[in-house]
């Protein structure tokens, strides 16, 4: 089947068949291997990406229900030599750990920060209850977030 | 893992609600399988821990109804009979946590779709897939008791619309017909501010399945109850809609209600089990406590 969709702004068409997993069709032929997979069963959150700007488990979505939509993975959110404010974060506050939870935690802070420029501490444990950091960081992850939230309202980046 | 197999079903899209049903009718009556995708939160997580298929064995039809506009509606229908909110099979747990109509007249179903999964889940869940797994744990088909929806299902035969009491018969069992499509609830509108419960008491806050979950919906007047819904979760093999508390609660004032009747309202009402999540006793303790606790924010005493 073919199936076209936008990933991280652009225009990608794959052949595929449609009930392979997102995760899959983003690891695979897109290439894409930032999106981690933990428990295949929407329960860790660490292959969340956004759809239509909305967090989803990668693993739990068929791409062939992603026909005309748009998905953003970690990739989407900067490079390696453009961090994004979150990214940045991240790193500077000891947000990452071993990694693996660390691509969803971030694109779901994305969905957050989105929607939600100024979270506050319960917002962003909210936002991010969805997603399981099994090194348990989530002190650091928290306040990484809050200070992403800070640097992007400093620099006027705020609800998309 | 089947993931292999399942890379090799197709997934069609029907052009209408009414192709729909005839394609469904059809394949029913020939003995085919035929899946309503809608979120998949439930129906991939299956297909991740069933065996392969054994070959020759013919493969479902996986019918994408995430996105069929007869199945999204979401929206105050007014009538002779009062308001009622009409909330279409597709409509996602986020949706209903975002809609500003749902939140003003009825709150119930927003606080308790914040309370289901998480976001991710929350995201691409919906009402109809809840009721189409029909697990007595959901925490969406519990509102819809306590709300006392009446479900729209549509097939070729028609359309007709079960009142939520009629619906259950047992265990993941209920009187929908195997051909019938999900199309909608509906409910009708309690007063504006009337008092509601959503209590959830799961391992933790998100990702959870419940132990116990109550949601209640009533109007109080003249210290007399007038209208009064509960439906509880995870302490039956249906969703319990707890028939001796309702009548217990609208038989005489609310300041008349005293704990022990209460308990024994509810003890009539439940028959949870011991399994992963809890223990039958800690699930009656809880029901106990979570009803007490509605019946007294609404004037009952002790």
């Amino acid at each position: 089947m073919k199936v076209t969709l936008t990933v991280n702004g652009s225009h990608r068409e794959l052949d595929v068949p449609p009930l392979m997993r997102l995760i899959d069709a983003l690891r695979g032929p897109l290439g894409l291997t930032g999106t981690k997979e933990g428990c295949a069963e929407g329960e860790c959150g660490a292959c969340t990406v956004l759809l239509d700007g909305d967090p989803v488990c990668s693993c739990l979505v068929p791409v062939g229900q992603c026909a005309g939509r748009s998905v953003t993975t970690v990739e989407g959110l900067g490079s390696i030599d453009h961090l994004a404010p979150l990214q940045r974060m991240f790193v500077d506050h000891g947000g990452a750990q071993c990694g693996i939870c660390t691509p969803g935690m971030l694109v779901a802070a994305e969905a957050l920060l989105r929607r939600t420029p100024k979270p506050t501490e319960a917002e962003i444990r909210e936002g991010l209850a969805g997603n399981l950091c099994r090194c348990t960081g989530y002190q650091r992850i928290v306040e990484s977030v809050k200070a992403a939230a800070e640097l992007r309202g400093d620099r006027g980046e705020g609800a998309a | 893992m089947s993931l292999t197999d399942l890379e090799s079903y197709e997934l069609l899209h029907a052009p209408s609600l009414a192709a729909l049903v005839a394609l469904v009718a059809d394949r029913h009556a020939s003995g085919l399988h035929t899946v309503l995708l809608a979120g998949g939160t439930d129906w991939l997580v299956e297909q991740e821990s069933r065996p392969p298929l054994p070959s020759g064995v013919e493969h479902p039809v996986v019918l994408d109804v995430s996105r069929m506009p007869e199945l999204r509606a979401l929206e105050v229908v007014s009538g002779e009979g009062g308001d009622r909110l009409r909330v279409g099979a597709a409509v996602t747990y986020l949706e209903l946590r975002r809609s500003a109509v749902v939140g003003e007249r009825a709150p119930l179903l927003a606080r308790m779709a914040a309370d289901v999964g998480a976001l991710q889940i929350q995201a691409r869940g919906t009402i109809g897939g809840n009721l189409a797994t029909a697990s007595p744990a959901a925490d969406g088909v519990a509102a819809l008791a306590a709300l006392d929806a009446d479900v729209l299902v549509e097939s070729v035969r028609g359309r007709r619309t079960i009142p939520f009491s009629a619906l259950q018969t047992g265990y993941k069992t209920s009187t929908r017909a195997p051909d019938e499509v999900l199309v909608a609830v509906e409910i009708a509108l309690p007063s504006r501010g009337a008092p509601f419960v959503w209590r959830k008491v799961a391992a933790r806050r998100a990702q959870a399945i419940s132990k116990v979950a109550l949601a209640g919906v009533a109007e109080v007047e003249d210290g007399r109850v007038t209208r009064f819904g509960v439906g509880m979760a995870s302490v039956a093999p249906v969703t319990a809609r707890l028939p001796t508390v309702r009548a217990l609660a609208l038989s005489r004032p609310i300041a008349e209600i005293d704990a022990a009747s209460v308990d024994r309202a509810v003890e009539a009402d439940v028959s949870p089990i011991d399994d992963v999540r809890s223990t039958r006793d800690y699930r009656l303790h809880c029901a106990k406590a979570l009803v007490r606790a509605w019946l007294r924010q609404l004037g009952a005493r002790g």
